[in-house]
């Protein structure tokens, strides 16, 4: 899944010819007052300014801004520049023009198994949610577009009456062609606005695309939005940064508090090391992974960053039978983060534990096992110990 | 028996380097078996035309590389499954071109980040097809004793001890691919191993799921149980509760899911694989995906720790049961072992090659180079210089700071002569031919012999002679007219004692002003007294004073001339730049240089005996 902000979604939008109001992204008052030298609409017409950031709740945090002139618009705008919300920063608002509309509609595409599905509502806003009854819904199947008559079908039977039926089904249709043409996921328009001179408007942009697709959208010219609600730190964002060099992979998040560090291998076991963790009754320090058969300098780096997290007293090393990551090797760059780690005093009263199999496992093993010679409290154990069985003793003992 | 891969598969893996890597983990699995290779075929335009070559035992086969599937299908018509390995920007065309073939049923992705709308379009096309595509993101399909798609299994001694070679009762499913090993391992050790066992990946819409699979196990009577690995996220684990619930099933379902973890989680923060995005507690969380999977009939522990007892569990109440044989455990030491490379037999001391060549000047093993045993960084760092170096490889020791000067000197002196002499112009005429550097000098060295730079070794070789023989100098000179002819070292085309050598009158003064032992050149130098006296070009010329020099260093006399070649290579290396820089016209002899003392032109006479042929061409 990978948010788009409500600008570049526009942007999408107005690419697939549905309406949008006037906007612009803005970073400083300097652009703010640029772009008011030069654009209309940011001097004649009534102006909402909005924190563009994947921030929840903007509303209540004071971060929408409703009705403003220009003059008022600037001072929301300096006001939202810079603020910090939690960990995050607020670095960008979207100025908009605010369009004067008599009702308010709802319209969206959701991916599915079998391809797409598209919502058509004749109320929209806020309270979609308490009438989520008067939704209609059109399934169509990946690779197929769904027909005019359909989509006006669906209209009607989401209560739209005369030309507005044949109105909303264009909308919905322009964006179920968005949807299929962008690689979304998820795409919603909520609400749609309509107008006194009977336009229908996009007022404001839900849009999940498919990060995966990247690839063949050159004219992505956006960057996704964190998914955390939160800003990545420093060492996340260095692991996300030697992850992109690099053949296999590396991923850590840090979780503030834990006292069990994680450093397992693979996608899967290091979800069931983490749940080990917390069925008894542990904290994790952090998530991490690598897979693939990374370099050893990439695991190297990695295990930098999880002997650094603050307050740790368990590193678990765990991992299953690899298929084909060489043990010997990635366990090489571990145990040489391991050594720099317990020389800068980082590993005082840390215990580790490693439990794993694959490719030159009795190598990689013996060259773990050897560390309790260099005054590691480190403990091994191979294929026959099974795979979560470290955490219960790593905790048992605490 | 088996699902999916079984003892008919033949196969054809699309994908390059990564695709070629898998199969020969195939390979291996081929050979424990002792199984004909089933990969027939490689579709990798890149490569097209060439084959890969597979290591199967001790044998290496020649797979065939093709651009399209169409000309697998033409090509080998026995193959009925497919195996992805290409990037994930190719993968739908290349998965959508093998579907298409009338020949596929099966085909296995492994690629990773495949845009989603792709796997739903390539999932749509083998429903109407009637086919099995499974992935994106599977490591692989391997069935028992009989079938391995892809690097599943992992290595060879994995496949012994994970009782690959020979079918159990326990079909396996998971999300992770790098789980299917632990639970394929986990199978063999508490139950009797497995039948076929498959990663379905951890996309959000995969081609194929759970139920897929399920269905086919239920219908293949030797798997009793099967164990599900699911994860958070979807509704793939939901769906298999449903399948499992809807009517009495044969088969047992052994179940576990990750992802409890994300109820302890700061909300909004999920990890693990692609498909891994629901919300906490509710549909999509791992307690309901396991509650929904308990309550339907399964077997689902607490935690992963006791899938192990699960499994064992399971089996043991199907053994009570009767519905499983007891299998007789096969000895391992009895299977076939994988032919070892003559590196890893060498590293564990259990053969002996004889070697090929024997060196005891340089050793390249390891960070660097070693010199005579010292390593090259540290003689720079410590200021050794380029005569240190020709000492260590030519004499195998470190030379004294006036020996390193002495070859510094020869070196500078020798380095060149001029464009007329016999080297450099020839190297002059293979640069203005336009031959590379390397030939264009070698051209120039092949010059060096008895009239032209070669009389080093033979001077030093006479003088020391002489030293060594105890002989007077006239004694000296009899033996040379009698054995030998001119001596060697002695003589100049031009210079004479009016108009010495100042190279010589260099080298010899500081040689001489070290005080050090010489006696070969202070022979050599009486003999020039009485040369000289009988002819003044007669003079002690540089080869003889460098071949006498280099004896009293104790050189090996067959290795002086080596010092000529090396000074001499840097000069006919600046005459093969000079000639390219100026890029100099092609050097043809004028004809009025030669000189044409040939037979005049005459009528050639009739071949006797010609063949006819020949005879007939002409007319």
């Amino acid at each position: 899944m990978a948010k788009v902000l409500e600008g570049p979604g526009m942007d999408l939008f107005a690419k697939w010819g549905i309406a949008v109001p006037q906007h612009a992204v803005v970073t400083s008052l300097e652009q703010f007052d640029h772009l008011a030298g030069t654009n209309d609409w940011l001097k004649k017409s009534k102006l909402v300014v909005k924190a563009h950031e994947a921030i929840g709740s903007r509303m209540k945090q004071g971060l929408v801004k409703i009705d403003l002139d220009t003059a008022g618009a600037r001072a929301a705008t300096k006001e939202m520049l810079g603020r910090t919300i939690g960990t995050m920063v607020v670095s960008q608002v979207i100025v908009s023009e605010m369009v004067p509309h008599s009702a308010e509609y709802y319209v969206s595409v959701k991916s599915t198994r079998e391809g797409a599905e598209v919502f058509l509502a004749s109320v929209g806003g806020i309270e979609i949610e308490s009438q989520w009854d008067k939704v209609k819904k059109l399934s169509v199947p990946v690779g197929e577009k769904p027909s005019a008559s359909d989509l006006e079908k669906l209209a009607k039977d989401a209560d739209f009456k005369g030309d507005l039926a044949g109105k909303t089904a264009e909308v919905a249709g322009r964006l179920f062609d968005c949807f299929d043409n962008e690689d979304g996921q998820y795409i919603e328009i909520n609400p749609v606005g309509l107008t006194s001179d009977g336009r229908l408007v996009a007022l404001d942009a839900v849009t999940l695309l498919d990060g995966d697709a990247r690839f063949r959208h050159p004219d992505w010219n956006f960057s996704f939005a964190a998914e955390f609600g939160r800003t990545y730190s420093d060492d996340e964002r260095y692991i996300q940064e030697v992850d992109s060099k690099v053949k296999g992979s590396v991923k850590l998040i840090q979780i503030p508090g834990g006292d069990t560090a994680l450093l397992p291998a693979g996608g899967g076991a290091s979800v069931f090391y983490a749940d080990a963790v917390i069925a008894r009754g542990g904290k994790i320090a952090n998530y991490a992974e690598y897979s693939g058969d990374p370099p050893d300098w990439a695991v190297e780096a990695l295990t930098d960053k999880v002997c650094s997290l603050p307050g740790i007293k368990n590193i678990i090393v765990g991992g299953a039978i690899a298929n084909f990551t060489n043990v010997k090797a990635t366990f090489t760059g571990i145990i040489s983060a391991f050594r720099k780690a317990k020389a800068d005093g980082r590993l005082k009263g840390v215990r580790i534990w490693v439990r794993r199999g694959g490719p030159y496992e009795k190598e990689g093993l013996e060259a773990m096992r050897a560390l309790q010679q260099e005054g590691f409290d480190i403990h091994v154990y191979d294929r026959h110990t099974p795979l979560t069985d470290i955490v219960d003793m790593a905790l048992r003992k605490n | 028996m088996s699902i999916v891969a079984n003892k008919d598969t033949r196969l054809v893996i699309m994908g390059g380097p990564a695709g070629v890597n898998a199969a020969r983990r195939m390979a291996e699995f081929c050979h424990l078996m002792s199984m004909p290779f089933y990969v027939k075929a490689f579709v990798f335009p890149p490569d097209a035309g060439k084959n890969a070559e597979i290591p199967v035992g001790n044998k290496i086969l020649s797979i065939p590389i093709y651009r399209k599937m169409a000309e697998v299908s033409e090509n080998h018509p026995d193959v009925n499954t497919c195996l992805v390995y290409i990037g994930a920007d190719r993968a739908l065309a290349a998965a959508t071109d093998a579907l298409n073939a009338p020949g596929i049923k099966v085909l296995s992705m492994i690629t990773e980040g495949v845009p989603e709308r792709d796997s739903k379009l390539l999932r749509r096309l083998a429903i109407e097809k009637g086919k099995v595509f499974n992935g994106p993101s599977s490591i692989g399909i391997v069935s028992a004793g009989q079938c391995r798609l892809g690097v599943v299994g992992g290595s060879y001694d994995n496949l012994v001890l994970s009782k690959l070679y020979r079918p159990g009762s326990m079909g396996v499913i998971t999300k992770s691919g790098g789980l299917l090993n632990e639970i394929i391992w986990m199978c063999s050790q508490f139950a009797d191993g497995i039948t076929t066992a498959i990663g379905i990946g951890g996309d959000a819409y995969p081609g194929a799921d759970f139920v897929t699979f399920l269905d086919m196990f239920e219908k293949d009577p030797d798997t009793k149980a099967v164990v599900l690995v699911g994860e958070m996220g979807g509704n793939a684990e939901e769906m298999a509760a449903d399948w499992l619930a809807a009517k009495p099933r044969r088969i047992k379902v052994v179940g576990v899911v990750a992802g409890f973890c994300q109820e302890a989680l700061p909300k909004g923060m999920k990890f693990g694989h692609a498909g891994a995005k629901e919300g906490q507690k509710g549909e999509g969380s791992a307690r309901h995906k396991s509650d929904r999977l308990r309550s339907a009939g399964a077997t689902v522990p607490e935690t992963f720790g006791g899938l192990g007892p699960s499994i064992q569990k399971v089996y043991n109440d199907l053994r009570a049961a009767g519905k499983i044989k007891p299998i007789a455990e096969a000895d391992h030491e009895k299977l076939p072992r994988l032919p070892k490379t003559i590196e890893e037999s060498i590293k564990t001391g259990e053969v002996m090659v004889p070697p090929f060549v024997k060196s005891t000047i340089c050793d390249d093993r390891g960070d660097e180079p070693c010199y005579a045993g010292y390593p090259a960084s540290e003689l720079i760092n410590k200021g050794y210089d380029i005569p240190h170096v020709v000492g260590l490889l030519w004499l195998k020791r470190l030379l004294a700071p006036h020996e390193a000067e002495i070859i510094r000197r020869i070196v500078m002196l020798s380095a060149d002569h001029g464009p007329c002499v016999s080297g450099a112009l020839t190297t002059i005429i293979g640069a203005s031919a336009g031959i590379p550097l390397a030939q264009a000098v070698a051209s120039g060295m092949s010059m060096i012999g008895p009239r032209f730079g070669g009389a080093v070794t033979d001077a030093g070789r006479y003088f020391q002679m002489g030293v060594e023989r105890g002989m007077p100098v006239p004694e000296f000179l009899a033996y040379m007219k009698k054995n030998v002819g001119p001596v060697p070292g002695i003589g100049h085309r031009v210079k004479s004692l009016r108009n010495p050598d100042k190279r010589v009158k260099e080298l010899v003064g500081y040689v001489k002003s070290l005080g050090i032992p010489t006696p070969v050149l202070d022979y050599a130098l009486e003999i020039e007294k009485t040369t000289t006296a009988k002819k003044d070009t007669l003079i002690l010329n540089v080869d003889g004073a460098m071949g006498a020099i280099l004896v009293d260093l104790g050189f090996p006399i067959d290795a002086l001339n080596g010092f000529f070649i090396l000074a001499r290579t840097i000069g006919l290396i600046g005459h093969w730049i000079d000639q390219r820089r100026q890029d100099a016209r092609l050097i043809r002899l004028p004809a009025y240089l030669a000189n044409y003392a040939t037979e005049p032109k005459r009528a050639v006479p009739e071949m006797e005996g010609a063949p006819e042929k020949l005879v007939g061409a002409k007319s």
